[in-house]
């Protein structure tokens, strides 16, 4: 049984199709949803969000933003979201190097959190990307 | 009747704003499919946390929440989101008519403002009206940190001072090139009674929230107000560069027109000038040659 899932930002709507099952990340904890879940709306942590819809498996890096799930649809507002395909990992592995950089330097606690944020994003990111570098059968998710 | 050369500057002067017009025209109408693309994308999100909200606000009921709850209204806070040009044919007049009329329709209440946009400002000033907040030059490619003092003043007027009871939006909605309408909406507080969309059937519980209720409200209900309140300065700069496009199209035809009857005016005059010249010398010639 499927159900809706939309997925967008405030800047950008990437998806409105039906789906088998998602899994994201919330800040307090990873959670899977089927059909039929119970009204839920949780925020959503720095995280890869999967999509399962029949054979495909779809990988999205999400960062912030909320998650609203209700018996036949969910819908998710992120802040930032990416399609694993689209992912820089140039990109994020310099923002990496260059915050690892920063936190070496004797700075204050406000941009010490900015920086582990990046940190932890970047990581994030360059995760999605190495697993999908890697094979991965369609349909092998855990539930 | 006027001189040739009169006529002659005069139609220069229509080819001049003729070339205005029309490169206002085509500027407009570059703006207007990159605005236009932008609402497409940003009116998804606005639509999605708008009902979420409402949903929110109808199976909460029963817990009170400031930003839920309905009070008698004395003072209303109104967005006013309008154009900082003109020449965009009556978008603005439209919206103040509109919102002329939604006041008039409410008399006790006061109202106060905070504008988007020059013409709004201007129009609320002319009007004598409390003036809260004023924001203008938002870029039509700017992100939602532009409109976030407008935000400001309505978490204060409304949550901090509690001086406001209620809130609305007023904007021109895109529609399509030819059609942009005066549209209103009431942002705060969040009124079940205002959702858009049914409830699903079956669906009668509370929500489960992570973490709590409290902090879910804390972050999603500015960013309702936000992000409703920029998608729909998004729509007013689809609209606008849609009105201005129409408007100079149209004055670019009339000057074509003014420019046709000038032409024609200018040659009957140099053809009557050159008769009159002909005649003049061959009766002078003729006068010669009967002397």
């Amino acid at each position: 049984m499927a159900f809706m899932l939309s997925l967008m930002t405030q800047e950008r709507h990437l998806l409105s199709e039906e789906v088998d099952y998602v899994q994201a990340k919330g800040v307090e904890g990873e959670f899977g949803v089927l059909t039929g879940h119970t009204p839920f709306l949780s925020l959503l942590d720095i995280g890869e969000l999967l999509v399962r819809n029949k054979e495909s498996l779809y990988s999205y890096f999400v960062a912030g933003g909320v998650v609203e799930v209700l018996p036949d649809r969910v819908t998710i507002l992120a802040d930032t979201i990416e399609r694993a395909e689209e992912i820089d990992g140039k990109r994020a592995e310099e923002a990496r190097q260059n915050a690892m950089e920063a936190l070496k330097q004797p700075i204050s606690p406000e941009s010490r959190l900015g920086f582990e944020q990046v940190l932890k994003r970047e990581g994030v990111r360059l995760r999605i990307l190495s697993r999908r570098q890697s094979t991965r059968h369609p349909g092998s998710l855990e539930e | 009747m006027p001189s040739l050369r009169s006529i002659r500057s005069r139609i220069k002067s229509v080819k001049n704003t003729r070339q205005i017009t029309k490169a206002m025209e085509m500027v407009a109408s570059a703006k207007m499919r990159k605005a236009q693309q932008r609402v497409i994308d940003t009116r998804p999100y606005a639509e999605k946390i708008y009902d979420l909200m409402h949903r929110i606000a109808y199976l909460e009921r029963s817990f009170p929440h400031p930003y839920f709850e309905v009070r008698p209204v004395k003072t209303a806070g109104i967005v006013l989101v309008s154009t900082d040009r003109g020449l965009c044919g009556a978008i603005n007049a439209n919206l103040f008519r509109s919102l002329t009329r939604f006041m008039k329709e409410r008399p006790g209440t006061n109202f106060e403002f905070v504008t988007i946009g020059r013409k709004g400002r201007d129009f609320v000033r002319r009007s004598r009206l409390p003036l809260q907040g004023v924001i203008h030059g938002v870029k039509d490619r700017g992100t939602i940190e532009e409109i976030l003092p407008a935000t400001q003043v309505v978490i204060e007027e409304f949550y901090t001072k509690k001086h406001w009871e209620e809130v609305w939006i007023f904007y021109t909605q895109f529609e399509s090139i030819m059609s942009q309408k005066p549209k209103h909406e009431k942002l705060l507080p969040i009124d079940p009674q205002f959702l858009t969309e049914k409830i699903p059937a079956g669906l009668s519980g509370e929500y489960l929230f992570e973490p709590d209720r409290r902090d879910i409200l804390d972050v999603l209900i500015p960013r309702y107000f936000e992000t409703v309140i920029f998608q729909r300065v998004m729509e007013n700069f689809a609209s606008e560069y849609s009105a201005r496009m129409v408007a100079m199209k149209n004055a670019t035809a009339n000057a074509k027109e003014v420019i046709y009857g000038l032409t024609l005016t200018y040659n009957k005059l140099r053809q009557a000038n050159i008769t009159k010249e002909i005649s003049e010398i061959s009766s002078g010639a003729e006068a010669i040659s009967q002397g």
